[in-house]
């Protein structure tokens, strides 16, 4: 029972030559549960991020942040929700201890709907250190349901404002849709630069899936902010939590059925997926017929848009094959069994039907 | 201690609930234990747990929602607790209400949590004190100590009964059983956490291998469960245990419930589905092959491209 978790964690840990950042487990390192206030006075006197856009490199989110962020993105549905972190910063590193929820749903105005937020943020923020949560608001997230993690326009002017009057702020995105079909939770962290900064044209941010309606804001945007990279962290007594709620949750995990539950969004994507396609394609007539000088002179790091498309076509696929596996698998399980003492068919085989 | 609960109801459990305790706890002891006074080197936790009065607890409110006889218990928050009248801070509980249900409008307070071991005597006090928001309230006790050993959640439900002992009626704590409940994004991102799963796509292969493990192990788990029950029944048929029949009907209950789909509907749903997927592979293949046609014929054309220029025709290549 121990030992099935222990090698599905051990095999992560091999795999995961980028996730260093793991405290040891021993109670030391709740450390960073503790909150000093007087260090904290001293970091915003400094301001050392004032001088350099990019000072803060790093996020770190705590597993209770992170469990609330997504029930609460999830929860909203295909409404955009939005609501704040508290946490502290360390040197170059961001950390999120706890997030909370807005009672505001995003909507086109967002930026006059954070006024009406302060209210309940105030009273939050003084109720918590009342209950011995010390930490400050440190930053603002919200979801973007089905669309992926990016800033939009009026993401990036709001969080402009935020860094210029409430500095360190931070502004975390999270997909709960995505998050659903593909297993994995989709959550991007953006800073965004001041004006006067300008990054040169040849940064390549990871690729990310946009539907045609979005792609537009996100064009003009991307280049305004940039993503940090983001680590969890849990205390040892979330650990054993975590390790001993397995031996309940297994159930779920067998019993999970993505494809079902996510119908609408993959429907979305494969037609969305079509229209790039034609895009594509009258693009590429154009090209042909407007002369091959075009061609030569793109940059090598630009992809062709159909190779783009390729590779979104192939991303969805692979997250339906993934859950048509799980169902094939659970269909081998529970749906095969026979009184007699004819063998199974061979497990590996894709085989859907075992007719008797 | 307490006797198991006899009230009906069923409970069910989200681990939000049950970080959101374990994050309440830890912070207070790292406040109140800050890292620069404990001694540097050689501080293994037993040594911490002696020094460190174990005895401090935290409190707070669990909500959620209640539909019929089922409880379920979803969120929670911290509360203030007054040792000189050791009862909850009365109006701050009422100000986190009114700010939870802003944001959560469907859930009510269902009952208190606190750290410890078990359920006192004392604690009767603080739960009839919610009595009169809930008129049962529930006790969620997380025990905090980290015990290694252990195979199960260290957290237990109390409900209040009244019960006749000694021929006076009280109140007392009984045991209620409870369930994890959970929804898919929560599953995932405890998995997430738990695991440490690569933070981005990586390959396709990695993807794959992290899905199909996670069902790997929740299978293993599977088998090993029915490895003991199977084992339990030998031993029932052997004799060495004495024979429970209602183990017996449920084991033959679950048996027979197998196999679980069976209808000439579902075998047409589950291959349409099947179908369903295979196209999608085959267009996403077709877009990759074509995509490398393309690119195959960009480069001829590179290549050639003086052939083309100063020949004739251009053949349209569509």
């Amino acid at each position: 029972m121990e030992s099935s978790s222990t090698i599905a964690r051990k095999t992560w840990e091999l795999e995961n030559n980028i996730l260093t950042v793991k405290p040891p487990a021993d109670s030391s390192s709740d450390n960073i549960f503790h909150y000093d206030g007087a260090a904290h006075a001293k970091v915003l006197k400094e301001k050392p991020w004032a001088t350099d856009p990019n000072y803060f490199k790093r996020v770190q989110i705590s597993a209770l942040a992170l469990l609330k962020m997504v029930v609460h993105a999830r929860s909203g549905g295909t409404i955009e929700i939005m609501g704040l972190m508290q946490g502290k910063t360390d040197g170059d590193t961001i950390i999120v201890m706890d997030a909370f929820a807005l009672p505001v749903e995003g909507t086109e105005t967002r930026v006059n709907a954070q006024a009406d937020a302060y209210e309940y943020m105030v009273e939050y923020s003084q109720t918590n250190k009342l209950a011995g949560r010390l930490e400050n608001v440190v930053g603002w997230y919200h979801s973007h349901p089905g669309y992926g993690c990016w800033l939009s326009g009026i993401d990036v002017s709001t969080q402009m404002l935020n860094q210029q009057y409430q500095e360190p702020f931070l502004a975390v995105v999270i997909d709960p849709t995505r998050t659903i079909s593909a297993g994995k939770v989709d959550i991007g962290a953006f800073r965004t630069y001041p004006e006067w900064h300008k990054i040169s044209d040849d940064h390549v941010s990871e690729y990310q899936t946009i539907p045609l309606n979005k792609i537009e804001d996100f064009g003009v945007h991307c280049k305004q902010y940039y993503s940090l990279e983001i680590t969890y962290f849990k205390s040892s007594l979330d650990s054993h939590l975590l390790d001993l709620l397995w031996n309940k949750y297994w159930v779920n995990t067998l019993s999970s059925s993505p494809l079902l539950g996510n119908g609408d969004y993959v429907a979305g994507q494969i037609s969305d997926l079509a229209e790039k396609l034609d895009q594509a394609e009258s693009q590429l007539v154009q090209s042909w017929f407007g002369g091959q000088k075009a061609s030569r002179h793109k940059k090598k790091k630009d992809e062709l848009p159909l190779a783009k498309i390729t590779r979104d076509s192939a991303k969805i696929t692979i997250e339906q094959v993934h859950g048509l596996m799980s169902q094939v698998i659970k269909d081998i399980l529970f749906n095969s069994a026979r009184q007699s003492d004819k063998t199974p068919s061979d497990p590996t085989d894709p085989e859907p039907m075992i007719t008797s | 201690m307490a006797p198991s609960s006899s009230s009906g109801l069923t409970f069910k459990l989200h681990p939000l609930v049950m970080l959101n305790i374990s994050d309440h706890f830890t912070r207070v002891k790292t406040q109140l234990n800050p890292p620069s006074s404990s001694c540097a080197a050689g501080n293994t936790p037993a040594a911490v747990a002696a020094t460190f009065p174990q005895s401090f607890r935290v409190y707070g409110c669990v909500i959620g929602a209640q539909r019929g006889r089922t409880v379920e218990i979803f969120n929670s928050f911290e509360l203030v607790f007054d040792p000189t009248t050791d009862s909850l801070d009365r109006a701050f509980l009422e100000k986190k209400q009114e700010l939870y249900q802003k944001v959560f409008p469907g859930f009510y307070i269902l009952g208190w949590y606190s750290t410890g071991s078990e359920a006192n005597e004392s604690d009767m006090h603080i739960h009839k004190a919610l009595m009169d928001i809930n008129e049962s309230p529930v006790y969620v006790v997380l025990n905090p100590a980290i015990n290694h050993a252990q195979k199960d959640l260290p957290v237990t439900i109390y409900e209040s009964e009244f019960h006749v002992i000694d021929g006076i009626p009280q109140s007392i704590f009984v045991d209620a059983s409870y369930t994890i409940e959970t929804v898919e994004a929560e599953r995932i991102s405890v998995d997430h956490v738990a695991h440490l799963k690569p933070s981005d796509g990586g390959s396709a292969a990695t993807q794959l291998a992290a899905h199909l493990t996670g069902i790997h192990s929740a299978i293993k788990m599977l088998n090993s469960r029915i490895r003991v029950l199977f084992q339990y029944l030998v031993a029932m048929q052997k004799g060495d245990i004495p024979c429970d029949n209602s183990l017996l009907r449920q084991a033959a209950g679950l048996l027979r419930s197998l196999p679980a789909a069976h209808s000439e509907k579902f075998n047409d749903n589950f291959l349409m589905e099947y179908n369903d997927k295979l196209l999608m592979s085959y267009l996403a293949m077709i877009t990759n092959c074509t995509s490398n046609m393309n690119e195959v014929v960009d480069k001829v054309k590179t290549a050639y491209a003086k052939k083309s220029r100063t020949g004739g025709s251009r053949i349209p290549f569509m």
